[in-house]
């Protein structure tokens, strides 16, 4: 299951006033490639549904916010 | 009447959490209703999650008092309406 964080160089130049972002990150949940949900897609549980923010395990995405950090000066 | 149910023991917060799922789940079948108006499945689903959290509400009221009001709930005497917790202290 490849993961829902794409990244992209920003370009650095030589005079930037402030430290270089070298590398942003975006999420690119499942909807996006989903254009009309078919019927009958398997569910979670309604205790793992309200944990997990979605019915559907095919919609379910992660937002792991940890790797935007990588873009503040990250290499 | 069950003993006297004490605001905040593991039955009480078990309820809210169980009613707290099951209206999760019944937005997102009226959410995937909306646009798939002919999928029987879900439908059948929604009906019986419905009826499920009519039995779950009720379940909850008789112990606890109303959750909701203006003739949605059903009070015990007195007027409980206005009664501690409110949901914002749960």
């Amino acid at each position: 299951m490849h993961s829902q964080t794409r990244d992209y160089f920003p370009y650095v130049g030589p005079f930037d006033p402030c430290p270089p972002i070298r590398v942003k990150t975006y999420q690119v949940p499942p909807q996006l490639f989903m254009t009309f949900q078919p019927e009958n897609l398997p569910q979670y549980s309604p205790m793992e549904a309200l944990k997990l923010g979605t019915l559907w395990p095919a919609l379910f995405s992660p937002y792991d916010p940890r790797l935007s950090h990588l873009g503040r000066g990250g290499t | 009447m069950t003993a006297e149910n004490r605001f905040g023991d593991e039955q009480y917060y078990a309820l809210l959490e169980q009613l707290q799922a099951i209206d999760f789940v019944l937005v997102e079948l009226n959410l995937f209703l909306d646009t798939h108006p002919t999928d029987q499945n879900a439908l059948q689903q929604f009906n019986d999650l419905t009826e499920q959290r009519w039995v779950l509400a009720n379940e909850y009221e008789k112990l606890y008092g109303p959750l909701q009001n203006l003739g949605r709930s059903y009070s015990g005497y007195p007027w409980q309406w206005n009664d501690d917790p409110w949901p914002w202290q749960v």
